[in-house]
């Protein structure tokens, strides 16, 4: 049997660990809820991009723009994984819906490129012999604009030079507090579609930013466009494409939160279990060692008699 | 005065959201001023300042560089 000292010693560790998954457990719900926040901020943007977008597709001849029309050459994922662990399953179910993607769509691994969001997604795409051409790490909580031009200004580039033909991004949505999903969505070429989708999502399916009532907009059909719709596209299209990036890392960062919120809720209550138990077996060795010396001191007093 | 919606917005956050009487942007093809129940109007913006008069306290210039402007229904978005 273990010595009562040795007992004690790991009950208080116990205690100590739980006592600060605890602490990360509350640090990441603060900051679950300032990326929701921030999510919720930018939905009017998204939304007012798209209504002049869907008007512009009816108009003009939308589909003449660079980033609408389908061209060849390689795909590009944009993967966004958290720079550190403790998160569960996070990051390998985001690199697991990557690799399910390339895997489906036959992809040879040289027409792959990926941009890397995030150390985690970027070591293990890194070691298995993918071409990663952009690595960036350390996306602080708030996601400034300077985060998302790294990304789109890189797309914008190779797209332009004919390098890329498509590009996807690949994060956890956030569904609610305990639920995200890992998915991959297109971003170039741009669809309607794509964006509209883009803007239901931006709210969480539950929860206290669920979506309340609907947001449709209804703005007139007929616009006057200066200079001319293709000027107003080529302004217009980026722009979408840094929201839809934008948008994504806050999802992630949301994802990520409330993930490690959830995986430090586990580790403290795992960490009280074992204290418990521990706690018993302290309990049972200390009576063990009481009966012991009561009997020996019995036994030595009939010995005497 | 009659007054309209302006909402100035960049991917990240809200630079002004508020009414406003007269708006002057400064449009690729020239400066202009949107009042309020201007007809639909899509246009872009280059470098340049906005100034918003009548929403409330005076007038105020907010600095861009530029972006899309959109006007409908007696409201004005401003996409930077």
């Amino acid at each position: 049997m273990a010595s009562l000292k040795n007992i004690k010693l790991k009950i208080v560790s116990y205690k100590k660990t739980g006592t600060v998954t605890h602490a990360m457990e509350a640090v990441s719900a603060v900051k679950m809820r300032k990326s929701q926040e921030r999510a919720l901020a930018g939905r009017a943007y998204a939304a007012a991009a798209l209504s002049v977008l869907r008007r512009l597709a009816g108009t003009a001849d939308a589909e003449r723009h660079a980033l609408v029309r389908e061209q060849l050459g390689k795909t590009c994922f944009v993967v966004i994984t958290s720079d550190k662990g403790l998160a569960g399953s996070l990051n390998s179910a985001v690199i697991r819906r990557v690799e399910d993607e390339i895997r489906s769509r036959a992809l040879p691994k040289n027409d792959v490129v990926i941009i890397a969001v995030g150390r985690r997604g970027g070591d293990y795409f890194t070691s298995r012999g993918y071409e990663v051409r952009v690595k960036h790490e350390n996306v602080g909580d708030g996601v400034s604009e300077s985060d998302i031009r790294m990304v789109t200004d890189k797309i914008l580039e190779w797209h332009a030079a004919g390098e890329i033909g498509a590009c996807s991004i690949a994060y956890q949505n956030f569904l609610s507090t305990f639920e995200q999903e890992a998915g991959v969505r297109q971003i170039v070429p741009i669809t309607q579609e794509m964006i509209t989708e883009m803007v239901k999502h931006i709210r969480p399916v539950k929860g206290k930013y669920a979506p309340a009532a609907s947001e449709e907009d209804k703005g007139p059909d007929v616009y006057t466009i200066e200079p001319d719709a293709d000027e107003v596209l080529a302004v217009l299209l980026p722009k979408l494409l840094n929201t839809a990036v934008f948008h994504a890392f806050l999802e992630a960062k949301a994802s990520e939160h409330s993930a490690r919120m959830v995986a430090m809720k586990n580790a403290t209550d795992k960490a009280k279990e074992m204290a418990g138990d521990l706690t018993r077996t302290f309990n049972k060795v200390r009576q063990a060692s009481i009966t012991r010396e009561v009997s020996e001191i019995t036994s030595g007093i009939e010995a005497m008699k | 005065m009659a007054t309209f919606h302006l909402v100035i917005a960049s991917v990240g956050e809200k630079r002004f959201d508020g009414p406003a009487a007269s708006v002057t942007f400064p449009g690729t093809d020239g400066e202009l001023t949107v009042l309020a129940h201007h007809e639909p109007f899509v246009t872009t913006l280059k470098a340049g300042t906005i100034t918003i008069r009548g929403g409330g306290d005076g007038a105020k210039d907010i600095p861009i560089e530029g972006g899309v402007l959109e006007v409908s229904g007696n409201r004005a978005v401003v996409l930077l």
